[in-house]
């Protein structure tokens, strides 16, 4: 226990790295990999949450990867910023694995579902390894290794859709496109004060006051990069694709996690490398972002009330919820970021498990379009609840995870007095309400659809698909009823990391 | 060896790998117009391998040995080979995109290329000793190797011990890389012939495009012959008796 | 074989294969002394089999490199890598601390660098010949006047 409370951090990226090795070399036994796969999912899940634990109790950890004190070796770092998203990664990690084993029988080639599972453990540890690092470079490593990964998974979707393969060669082009930029402003960035560890970074950029020109194109590099990555509005081209056509597990881990992992990494620079006290942080999180988060608030809520296809409304409603997440940073107030790190946090839930709801509905009766959504009230009843119970909480009615999220938000930009923001806000919860209510209306008040002149009956998805789905609609109701109590903590922590002496 | 080049001149020891460096990168820019330009790829293939060699050369100068040795065994060497070998199972000649889908990329290249030139007036000069990344850690590294790992080549040390955790991560990217292939080509070249299986009833056929014609009529009646849990036990039986036996679960 | 316009080249490369594999080893493990490592030299070595395949034919390279060997030393690689870093885990230092390996912090730094690159030499061999392989598989045999 205490060599685990020591060495959890490392434990939870290495673990998985080395046991999709492992993974991808199992004979194709049926389920030995999903099981594998599952039981190292939950380790580190374990290991996260006892990453979490001791980080409230010490504040920060530092592990120093081989030894190396932090200029000179790899340390990471963990505060009350990245911990609750290592555990909220792992977690849904968790999720998608129990919902996998159905899903990928029926996704992936028998004899390929190793390579697949390991595939998948990659971008687990690489998304947690770029939550947890403490070193500029070393984020870009396991940008790459979850990017590769994942093009690799979106790809697999193929197998269902033939347009995946294409979903997938644009992700891949500009998600290394965004990797490039990330990597060119880390250079600039080591031009500048000839360090990579973050921490570092920070004290020598605060003692420049900002740094020269070279810092602040290192800035805009390192924005545009991470912006491609988080799908920020005009950046977000790859996103609909991606997640409408990769397997129906990868696209509900990629929009819970991977988005947020790089949005984490976006505040991880704003705030704690640079700082929104330089003048050039302040312009362009005050007017960029918070205008790119707005137009996309408002146009991609409008691009989702137009979709034919379920899960590419999810997929424009997501990059819509982005804007949520960056119109919190761009208010730049303690309440603000706590909103948007409240939002993040319920948007993964809640997107989790609609996208994971989607995907029995495909193993059920292949449903793609929200028109074939007729009459599943009556044939996946369950599913169908939970789903319902999710598609509230993304509208953000009372006493769901959406609406806490929504109304920290609200509350935070008329404090500020942004009060065309608070109209945003509610303006776009509307549009949610109308292209959520669409599904839901085509789900409950049509009638099944007849074959043969018989109606389809009840065919629920297995077991192991509902667990997680339900899991996930109670936990968005928990979090709607008592979210204060324990999540607001958590949100208000991890925004005093970013804004620390806050006068602004 | 370049530095031994270098003390040879004592008069203008700058200068002559100035003009060296001023020589490569015209090179590199020559190179790369006329890989944008190009229409063959068998050409354009074997002018990123003229690249990665020039790139070589010119990191040679730069005294990164380490850095030029692997540029010019990956990108003028393996990835030329494997280009090739990607790109006989394409066309082999590029379709001209029409100028109007140009405009944009020009648009970010130029973008970015004067971003980068607003920050050059604030760089370090070349070769400047006191510049942060030549005082700060680089410098840290070259004493501390010497007394902590005590191997000659300093590269070695910063990359397999300093910043081993990166090289992990650089080597489970190429095992992402390896598994990309494996699950998308097949070592045989045998993948991306299944076809995934509703276990349910399917609705309709989406207008997604398929493979071949008879290979959707097949899975199709394996499709309508599963139900429940299995999705391969009914390969063999006549699609027409179970047309749906799905029941609550 | 009588008229096989290809004598040449497949003398010449009868007589480079094992100088270029030779190379990668001398790469391999002068890596500490000289530029070099690992990376490289997997890279040469996967080079070196490359060009078998490419002289002698695919079928015969994949005897010579089966793919399940491919399968295996992928992820071998990695598990060298990490394991050396799981062993310094239980030898009581941080994940990659060599310096607990051995008797002597040095002596360690300096088994671990070796291990490490061994590894990183494995996966890097492994997965270039895989992409080769993988890709060469998907094609017909390509015809003379196909160049």
């Amino acid at each position: 226990m205490d060599w685990l409370s020591t060495h959890a951090v490392a434990f939870a990226i290495v673990l998985p790295l080395l046991m999709a090795a492992v993974v991808a070399m199992l004979p194709n036994v049926k389920r030995l990999a999903w099981l594998v796969a599952l039981l190292v999912a939950v380790f580190v899940a374990v290991a996260a949450s006892v990453v979490l634990q001791t980080q409230a109790g010490l504040g920060e950890i530092i592990y120093e990867m081989g030894g190396w004190e932090p200029p000179y070796g790899i340390s990471l770092r963990i505060d009350a910023l990245n911990a609750p998203i290592l555990l909220l990664i792992a977690a849904m990690a968790v999720a998608t694995l129990i919902y996998a084993e159905p899903a990928v029988a029926s996704e992936v080639e028998g004899r390929r579902s190793g390579p697949f599972y390991a595939a998948f453990l990659l971008c687990v540890a690489g998304l947690m390894g770029m939550v947890v690092t403490g070193d500029a470079f070393n984020v870009f490593v396991f940008l790459e290794v979850s990017s590769i990964s994942t093009y690799t998974l979106v790809a697999m979707g193929a197998n269902r859709d033939r347009r995946a393969l294409s979903a997938a060669f644009n992700y891949l082009i500009l998600g290394s496109i965004g990797a490039t930029f990330f990597v060119i402003g880390v250079g600039f960035l080591y031009a500048e004060t000839g360090t990579l560890n973050m921490e570092d970074m920070r004290s020598i950029l605060a003692n420049l006051d900002g740094g020269s020109r070279v810092a602040q194109v290192a800035f805009g590099f390192i924005v545009v990069g991470l912006g491609l990555k988080l799908a920020m509005f005009p950046l977000h081209t790859w996103l609909p694709g991606a997640y409408a056509y990769s397997p129906t597990l990868v696209t509900a881990f990629l929009a819970s996690t991977a988005t947020k992992a790089a949005l984490y990494l976006l505040y991880r620079f704003c705030f704690t490398v640079f700082d929104p006290s330089f003048d050039y942080v302040a312009a362009v999180l005050t007017y960029i972002v918070t205008g790119l988060a707005v137009t996309g608030m408002i146009f991609c809520s409008l691009q989702a009330l137009f979709q034919t296809d379920a899960r590419r409304t999810l997929a424009f409603s997501s990059v819509a919820q982005v804007g949520y997440m960056l119109l919190g940073i761009g208010i730049l107030t303690v309440a603000g970021l706590a909103g948007g790190y409240l939002h993040l946090i319920n948007h993964a839930v809640v997107k989790g498990g609609l996208f994971l709801a989607l995907g029995a509905m495909w193993y059920r009766f292949g449903i793609t379009r929200i028109s074939d959504m007729a009459g599943l009230s009556k044939t996946m009843p369950i599913t169908t609840a939970a789903f319902t119970v999710l598609a509230f909480s993304l509208i953000g009615v009372p006493f769901t995870a959406g609406f806490v999220s929504k109304v920290a938000l609200a509350e935070a930009a008329a404090a500020k007095g942004w009060w065309w923001a608070v109209g945003v806000i509610m303006v776009t919860s509307i549009l949610a309400l109308f292209y959520m209510g669409r599904m839901m209306m085509v789900a409950y008040f049509r009638d099944p659809p007849t074959v043969d002149g018989v109606a389809w009956k009840r065919n629920e998805a297995p077991a192991l698909m509902l667990i997680p789905i339900v899991g996930l609609a109670i936990l968005s109701i928990l979090i709607g009823m008592r979210g204060n109590v324990f999540l607001t903590d958590i949100a208000e922590n991890a925004a005093w990391v970013m804004l620390p002496g806050s006068g602004l | 060896m370049i530095a031994n080049i270098i003390g040879a001149v004592p008069t203008s020891p700058l200068i002559s790998t100035l003009l060296l460096d001023i020589g490569l990168l015209t090179l590199l820019v020559m190179v790369a117009f006329a890989i944008v330009r190009m229409r063959s790829l068998f050409a354009i293939v074997m002018l990123q391998g003229v690249y990665s060699l020039v790139a070589a050369a010119w990191f040679v100068t730069l005294d990164a040995v380490d850095v030029a040795f692997t540029e010019a065994a990956v990108g003028a060497g393996v990835s030329t080979v494997l280009m090739l070998a990607a790109m006989l199972l394409a066309d082999r000649e590029s379709t001209p995109v029409p100028m109007s889908r140009q405009w944009g990329p020009l648009a970010v290249v130029l973008i970015a290329g004067m971003a980068m030139l607003y920050a050059v007036p604030d760089l370090p000069s070349y070769g400047d000793a006191n510049s942060p990344a030549n005082s700060y850690v680089g410098t840290d590294y070259l004493a501390r190797t010497a007394v902590e790992i005590d191997v000659p080549n300093v590269v070695t040390a910063v990359l397999a011990s300093y910043r081993g955790y990166d090289t992990f991560g650089e080597v489970v990217v190429i095992f992402a890389a390896g598994l990309g292939v494996l699950l998308l080509l097949g070592l045989d070249g045998n993948a991306g012939r299944f076809r995934a299986q509703v276990m349910g009833r399917k609705l309709s056929d989406t207008s997604a495009p398929t493979g071949s014609t008879d290979k959707t009529a097949s899975t199709s009646q394996r499709r309508k012959s599963s139900g429940g849990g299995g999705g391969k036990s009914s390969l063999g039986a006549p699609p027409s008796i179970t047309r749906y036996e799905g029941g609550a679960s | 074989m009588n008229h096989d316009p290809h004598v040449l080249l497949r003398v010449i490369a009868k007589f480079l294969i094992p100088l270029i594999a030779l190379f990668a080893f001398y790469v391999q493990f002068h890596g500490d002394f000289g530029p070099g490592g690992g990376f490289q030299a997997g890279v040469i070595l996967a080079a070196s089999i490359i060009l078998y395949s490419l002289i002698f034919g695919l079928e015969n390279a994949k005897q010579a490199f089966p793919p399940i060997l491919i399968r295996i030393g992928m992820s071998l690689g990695v598990l060298l890598y990490g394991g050396t870093g799981v062993v310094a885990w239980m030898q009581g230092g941080e994940f990659l601390n060599y310096s607990v390996l051995a008797h002597d912090a040095i002596h360690g730094q300096h088994w671990g660098i070796l291990a490490v690159e061994l590894g990183v030499f494995c996966t890097v061999t492994s997965v270039m010949i895989a992409i080769f392989y993988a890709f060469g598989s998907r094609q017909p045999q390509t015809s003379e006047e196909d160049w």
